[in-house]
């Protein structure tokens, strides 16, 4: 529809009576029809958005659930992160903090089936979700899915510190961290037995025991 | 009857005319307060609808008992009056406004042609000037505020109503040709029950006087799209601004209830009023009955103009009514005076001409049905669903989908539990 008609003026001006009536019709048509459309919002506190079957079950209107692309509160599966910092990196505003150590060398599968290499473990993995904007730029990277938003829209804390969601408990962090010592003890180890085993043997490196 | 009765037992004729005027006033606040308490419910229902929401659903059943509460809540408020305003006229405002559009009520017809308070033979001429009255409030209460926003609005409401009260006139004047009276009985008397006597289908000038007429009452009772005196994006609230508990209350009333008035006098003068079919014509409240279906039908499209159509801007709008509507208002007069000329003689004509009219609108009608089912449809299918706004991300790779439906719900209902 032309809503700026170029020509003389007599022809601007029957073009603009005709603009306004057509468009008008269109308009109040489209109105109408939404009068019988059901209604797309939710009653909040009585009906659940974040359940879907429950909320099918009571509720007369035209909602079909919460979107799963919803950006909710941040949330982190520690069994598949390898702790690789690009989320870390990712964030604009600087609200994830995480320090890892070495570990345990183990092959797996991601979420989108990829396999991964975890070689680092988190000592610490704290997500500020008061200064979170929920922009989903740490979701995109990384390679595991290990970082994903779920659906959870409400989230009262009394006070700033506790908008702080720490993944990696104290335990599982000392843990960590000892784990880590005794693996470098053992890499000192291993490169000193390395070490004494070229200048025994320096044409025949055997790489199996290394692993063991 | 009731004046007869009363000096028949000896009260003077003033005083019984006195008494008898204070309880019809009485009825018509009443009706008045009630109407424009309801019709504000209905309003946002209305727009809750349009807009896909759900509107007030908390006061009462279903939100029906919303406007009292509303009113409680208006009065309970504190009165303010702004330092610096003009306490005699900031206090008259809202009063005057009110009483302008009761006094409107003073000449509607209420079903049948001679039900009406007051049936002036100058009926459309009080009406049009009265509720010119409406605009004086605005403008005293913009003036008498002390505010710039409360000014702007009200020195737009006066140039509104001077811009638009021409067309409305000379929209009202093809009826006015078609009846040869001013009074409001007459107007609705020159009628017959069936859409092909009504005077909207008279002839097609009588139609373009009644969609002009309908378009200037709109601006006229400051409804949007028209409703630049509070135009919420420039004026804070307008003239309303510096307002607050019982006067604001006043002045929400009388533009509730400027739309009984818009409704009731399309339906009587352009919609045949109350008048039935001969079949119909003894059954008790059947007039009465069918005239206010027609008048909530018209006040139903007031709504619908105001949710579908959006504000003018000030030059805008007086385009619209020096360019446009006086154009069309003059073509209107002129084509039904010639209309008049032509077919004097000719009842055939006339009724050939007046049923094709219904005939013409009947078929717009239909098409409009169609376009509402179309978009009905349109709606009705998601467009915005998961799938299309993931689907690309996945399938690039860019994104991994958190978890699948199922196991999302269960998880959800696992938390609650």
């Amino acid at each position: 529809m032309n809503m700026t008609p170029k020509g003389s003026p007599v022809k601007v001006y029957f073009n603009n009576v005709l603009n306004g009536i057509s468009s008008m019709f269109e308009g109040m048509s489209i109105t109408l029809a939404s009068m019988f459309t059901r209604a797309q919002t939710v009653q909040y506190p009585e009906v659940d958005p974040r359940s879907v079957a429950s909320q099918r079950q009571n509720y007369k209107g035209n909602f079909r659930g919460m979107p799963e692309n919803y950006r909710g509160l941040l949330d982190v599966e520690m069994d598949i992160c390898t702790a690789c910092l690009i989320c870390m990196r990712a964030c604009p505003i600087d609200c994830i903090v995480i320090t890892n150590v070495k570990c345990d060398k183990r092959v797996f599968n991601g979420r989108s089936g990829k396999k991964a290499v975890q070689t680092r473990a988190a000592t610490r993995f704290d997500i500020d979700l008061g200064k979170c904007m929920f922009c989903g730029l740490c979701t995109l990277p990384c390679p595991t899915g290990a970082i994903f938003h779920t659906n959870e829209f409400a989230w009262n804390k009394e006070d700033l510190d506790s908008l702080v969601k720490r993944f990696v408990d104290p335990e599982t962090g000392a843990a960590a961290q000892k784990r880590a010592e005794e693996i470098a003890q053992e890499e000192i180890a291993a490169k000193a037995a390395k070490a004494a085993a070229k200048e025994a043997e320096p044409s025949s490196g055997d790489s199996s025991s290394e692993e063991s | 009857m009731l004046i007869e009765s009363m000096t028949s037992l000896g009260v003077p004729e003033l005083v019984a005319q006195l008494i008898y005027a204070g309880l019809v006033a009485f009825m018509c606040i009443n009706f008045v307060a009630v109407y424009a308490g309801l019709i504000s419910v209905v309003e946002r229902r209305v727009a809750a609808k349009m807009q896909s929401r759900v509107g007030p659903n908390r006061v009462g059943p279903n939100g029906w008992l919303q406007w009292l509460a509303d009113g409680v809540k208006l009065i309970l408020k504190e009165d303010l009056i702004p330092a610096g305003a003009d306490r005699l006229l900031f206090k008259a405002a809202p009063m005057i406004m009110a009483v302008g559009v009761a006094a409107s009520f003073a000449v509607l017809p209420w079903g049948p042609a001679h039900a009406i308070a007051a049936d002036l033979n100058v009926g459309i001429l009080y009406l049009i000037s009265i509720s010119a009255l409406v605009v004086i409030g605005i403008l005293m209460a913009g003036w008498a505020s002390n505010n710039k926003w409360s000014l702007l609005g009200g020195m737009r409401a006066a140039a509104q109503i001077v811009t638009y009260e021409v067309p409305v006139a000379m929209g009202l004047l093809p009826a006015i040709m078609i009846a040869g009276s001013l009074a409001v009985s007459d107007l609705v008397n020159a009628q017959g029950w069936a859409p092909w006597d009504w005077v909207a289908f008279d002839n097609p000038f009588a139609m373009l006087g009644f969609l002009l007429f309908l378009t200037g009452s709109v601006a006229e009772s400051n409804r949007t799209p028209f409703d630049l005196t509070e135009a919420e994006s420039e004026l804070v609230a307008g003239y309303s601004t510096e307002y607050s508990g019982f006067r604001f209350a006043m002045f929400t009333l009388g533009e509730f209830a400027n739309t009984w008035v818009v409704g009731a006098i399309s339906a009587a003068i352009f919609l045949g009023g109350g008048l039935v079919p001969p079949i119909l014509a003894n059954v008790p409240g059947a007039a009465v009955g069918v005239f206010i279906l027609k008048t909530l039908f018209m006040v139903f499209v007031l709504m619908w103009f105001r949710w579908t159509l959006p504000r003018f801007r000030i030059d805008q709008m007086m385009d619209f009514s020096w360019k446009y509507m006086l154009p069309l208002a003059l073509l209107a007069f002129f084509g039904q005076s010639i209309y008049f000329l032509a077919t004097w003689d000719s009842l055939v004509a006339q009724s050939v001409v007046s049923h094709l009219m219904v005939l013409i609108f009947l078929g717009v009608f239909f098409v409009f049905i169609n376009r509402v089912l179309i978009n009905y449809r349109h709606q009705a299918t998601v467009v915005n669903s998961y799938k299309t706004e993931t689907d690309y991300l996945v399938k690039t790779g860019k994104i991994v989908l958190a978890a699948p439906k199922e196991a999302a719900a269960d998880s959800s209902e696992q938390e609650e539990g």
